[in-house]
């Protein structure tokens, strides 16, 4: 018993220590002060600011759109991606495609920004919003794979073979049983790849050029110049949105794991393996 | 004789690095016919199976399906249906959905489709399952999914790949006999894969025994049990007593040191052979009166019969099945027929068998 | 079917081409060129002579170690912990959770936390001990780093403890090892891959957090990600910010070979073999 109080009470003291600093934030984000060391008084001032800061929203809505479409591409090439690897039969071949597709996943964002500089420089590709973009393809792409090879890889050849024994073509297989298949790698995939670019500041900082800013490059070209509320109140947005986000995949997985596993009591710790940005 | 609906013509199967799974396979399928393919694994047994589905193309030879050629028909315009081993159902459709599957691509109408899977779900005895999610069948269910995804499609031939293999013992044999009486009911050929011999003689009318991609053997499973061809086929199908022998003349071998009358034939004088006793031929009596003398070694109560092990006196294990006990380290005599010997040459083919077994049975 | 497969494959082998073998082609071009764009050693003779750089990096590995160490001592009981507890789910998606807030706010709330009339200095001159310069030091970056860190830490950890057999842990018991032995010979070795997994994840980032160390850290260049990050953007030598990302990519790989994980590589080798059969 008094293990479990020790045990208890460690996790609390982490979990304490995971949130002071995003609750701090949000805190003081309602400051009248204006800073973030004497609470003075309530206010929505800050908020206010933000929503008026015509600025700052179309910074989000770029931020959106990138994340959107970046996702979307990189769903489809990593999709058809982790189909094409799992149907090589030479096992050489395969972890070579691997290994390949798992570079940008290790490689530090300082490396994968400056390469991708100087390929678009060299390419000749002007930064801006279609740098951003296409990068943000590029390294959304490998977590696509990642996502959705085990699904495939899950998916027994008997199944295929039983489609095709009941006379589907091959199309009818693809449409009618692979992709449904894999469907719920894909939307994790997607959704992954959807958060990657939300949250990337490193690479976007090294190809977006001087026009075009997201969300984390406009935070730390603020950030650098100091202390302003208006930071605090957006991280409050942005922690609901997050929590929104993440409470809505939680319950999806929780949804589709209870239907697909009604009698099974699997643990349901593979959906949030995947839910690290 | 009946016209085949399936004949493999010299089909040899080697992979890329040399591994030949199959070796010059010949085989011919009647109509309405229960066949097993019976083996170890690893004999070829599935891989004729995935040849004659199409999942996988033969090397070498001819697969022929009511007299045409299908070796570049793609499996999806076969017709035949496969049972998979693991079912191979789809997670992500009801069983309605599995089942009317093949129809659905067919394009047939809607209510047909309703009708005919409903029809083939009770078939398989699982009537008011249509809405049931895969996942909260339990595997005997499955199964009968399995089956009913297959036979709605009205096939000409079914393929079974050791269905029953993950089910528990008592629905295993549950299944056996219904299984059989669904194949004579539906009238179709089926072409039943296991490693179960007990399952394939009591299901099958022909049986095909393999072993490292050849066929050993062929034939009614009373044909096989009684006179196996060889001592691998004789130890895979029921329990034998293996001893070696020596032909005297037609009709007589010699073993253990004494000479008996037999009904084997057609071998030369003093060919070494083997010689098979099946454990419930023999009888046990006094040791004065038997035609042979074993000291008990070890009994086992098997509920309906006792299993005896006993040695002779040149240390050939004997394996007696008698309903009555006997006392350990006891010296029994055993008796048996002659026609219960069944005597065995060294490496002969099916064919050479068969021919020796017509000649001296016409005599 | 072959055909249709290699048809899939084109968007992604041109995106493997494109974005993973290129960038790093160029990158390792770029290292061996001068600010005239000749071909030269001289970035490379800078860096091996230059007791800077070698101090960086030095410094910049040490740095990374630290935060690896701290991570791992804070994750590994919180892991093992979470693992015994009743809800989980929610616990790990409270882990979760805070890595959805983006690193550029979480950093930020360490600039107010961390200030001279910050919370954590008001709370040193309550309990006597007087304001310290926190900020701009090389230890708020080990904070802030680590805190950054730790959820990547925890899950790798948790899932190999929950993939772990309890039967293994009875039989230990069973065959009369104590708690801490059951721990140290059976429990640890068996997660060890999930460390592993994590000292990746935690130890290559740590090498090139350049915006922490910007925010934090003071302007001092302390590690390679922010030598990287002032040659590209600031001071404009690429040659020489592509020699350090040599170096980089060169460390990151010998990481990923000491804790590379050669039983999995066995695993999916087995599980390719089953397949074929």
């Amino acid at each position: 018993m008094k293990k479990k109080h020790f045990s208890t009470i460690y996790l609390v003291f982490v979990f304490l220590l995971l949130y002071i600093p995003i609750f701090y934030l949000i805190f003081y984000s309602f400051n009248k002060g204006g800073d973030m060391n004497h609470f003075t008084g309530f206010t929505w001032q800050h908020y206010a600011e933000l929503f008026a800061d015509k600025r700052m929203i179309i910074i989000v809505l770029n931020t959106l759109l990138v994340a959107l479409l970046s996702s979307l591409i990189a769903t489809l090439v990593g999709t058809m991606g982790a189909i094409g690897i799992s149907a090589r039969r030479q096992r050489k071949v395969k972890s070579a495609l691997l290994t390949l597709n798992n570079v940008l996943m290790v490689s530090p964002d300082v490396i994968i920004g400056a390469s991708f500089l100087i390929l678009f420089t060299a390419l000749g590709i002007s930064l801006g919003f279609g740098s951003v973009l296409i990068s943000h393809i590029a390294f959304s792409i490998p977590i696509v794979v990642l996502l959705v090879l085990p699904k495939v890889n899950e998916m027994d050849s008997s199944l295929i073979n039983a489609a095709m024994d009941l006379g589907a073509t091959r199309w009818q297989t693809f449409s009618r049983v692979i992709v449904p298949f894999i469907a719920p790698g894909i939307f994790s995939g997607f959704f992954m790849a959807f958060t990657y670019s939300l949250d990337d500041f490193a690479v976007t900082f090294f190809v977006t050029g001087n026009g075009f800013a997201t969300l984390a490059v406009e935070i730390y070209s603020r950030a650098r110049q100091g202390i302003s509320l208006e930071i605090n109140a957006l991280s409050a947005v942005m922690f609901v949105f997050a929590l929104i986000l993440v409470v809505g995949y939680y319950f999806i997985e929780q949804y589709s794991q209870s239907r697909r596993h009604k009698k099974k009591s699997g643990k349901a710790t593979l959906g949030t393996e995947v839910m690290l940005p | 004789m009946v016209k085949p609906i399936i004949e493999l013509k010299n089909i040899t199967k080697r992979y890329d690095d040399g591994f030949t799974a199959l070796e010059n396979i010949n085989m011919t399928i009647e109509p309405g016919k229960f066949y097993s393919l019976l083996g170890p694994s690893g004999s070829g047994k599935t891989t004729i199976l995935r040849i004659i589905a199409g999942f996988t193309d033969a090397t070498e030879g001819t697969v022929i399906f009511e007299d045409q050629k299908i070796n570049d028909l793609p499996a999806n315009r076969r017709k035949v249906n496969t049972v998979f081993q693991n079912y191979a159902l789809f997670p992500h459709m009801d069983v309605f959905d599995n089942v009317a599957f093949g129809l659905t691509l067919k394009k047939k109408p809607v209510k047909e489709i309703r009708e005919r899977v409903l029809n083939a779900l009770k078939t398989v005895q699982l009537p008011g399952y249509a809405n049931r999610e895969i996942s909260e069948l339990s595997g005997g269910q499955q199964q009968r999914v399995a089956i009913a995804r297959a036979i709605v499609n009205e096939p000409k031939v079914l393929l079974l790949d050791e269905p029953l293999s993950a089910l528990d013992m008592k629905l295993r044999k549950d299944m056996q006999y219904e299984l059989r009486e669904l194949q004579q009911r539906l009238k179709i050929t089926f072409i039943f894969v296991t490693h179960d011999q007990e399952e394939a003689l009591a299901m099958s009318d022909e049986i095909f025994v393999m072993n490292d991609g050849k066929v050993l053997q062929s034939g009614t499973p009373v044909d096989i049990y009684d006179e196996p061809i060889n001592h691998f086929v004789a130890n895979f199908i029921g329990e034998s007593n293996i001893v070696p022998g020596k032909m005297i003349d037609d009709f007589q071998v010699e073993f253990v040191g004494k000479t008996f009358e037999c009904a084997d034939a057609g071998m030369r004088h003093g060919e070494k052979v083997e010689v098979v006793l099946r454990p419930e031929d023999l009888d046990i009596t006094k040791p004065e009166q038997g035609k042979l003398v074993v000291e008990v070694d070890t009994q086992l109560f098997r509920g309906d019969h006792f299993e005896i092990v006993g040695y002779d006196e040149d240390g050939n294990e004997w394996l007696i099945h008698s309903t009555n006990p006997v006392r350990d380290g006891k010296k029994i005599g055993l008796t048996f027929e002659p026609e219960d010997i069944h005597v065995m040459r060294f490496g002969e083919k099916e064919a050479d068998f068969d021919a020796r077994l017509e000649q001296y049975e016409e005599d | 079917m072959k055909k249709t497969r290699s048809f899939f494959m084109v968007p992604y082998l041109a995106w493997i081409l494109l974005f993973v073998i290129t960038p790093l082609i160029l990158i390792l071009y770029q290292s061996f060129t001068n600010s005239a764009g000749q071909f030269t050693f001289q970035n490379y003779v800078t860096y091996g002579t230059s007791w800077v750089y070698l101090k960086m990096s030095l410094n910049s590995f040490w740095y990374a170690l630290l935060i690896t160490v701290v991570t791992l001592l804070i994750s590994y009981p919180t892991a093992y912990f979470l693992s015994k507890t009743k809800r989980q789910q929610l616990w790990l998606l409270l882990i979760i959770l805070p890595t959805w807030i983006n690193l550029l706010l979480k950093t930020y709330a360490f600039i107010g936390l961390l200030s001279q009339t910050g919370s954590v200095n008001q709370f040193l001159t309550f309990i006597g001990i007087g304001p310290q310069q926190l900020l701009f030091s090389n230890s708020s970056f080990l904070l802030v780093a680590s805190y950054i860190e730790i959820p990547f830490m925890i899950l790798p950890i948790y899932n190999a403890i929950v993939q772990l057999d309890p039967a293994l842990v009875n039989a230990s018991r069973d065959l009369g090892a104590t708690n801490f032995q059951t721990f140290s010979k059976v429990i640890f070795p068996l997660t060890l891959s999930g460390v592993k997994a994590g000292i990746q994840a935690v130890f290559i980032p740590s090498l090139s957090l350049f915006m922490i160390t910007r925010l934090i850290g003071g302007n001092r260049v302390i590690t390679l990600g922010t030598a990287i990050e002032e040659h590209f953007m600031t001071t404009m030598n690429w040659g020489m910010g592509s020699t350090i990302g040599v170096i980089l990519i060169v460390m990151m790989f010998i990481i990923m070979l000491l804790t590379n994980d050669r039983k999995k590589k066995h695993r999916e080798v087995i599980v390719d073999e089953k397949e074929t059969l």
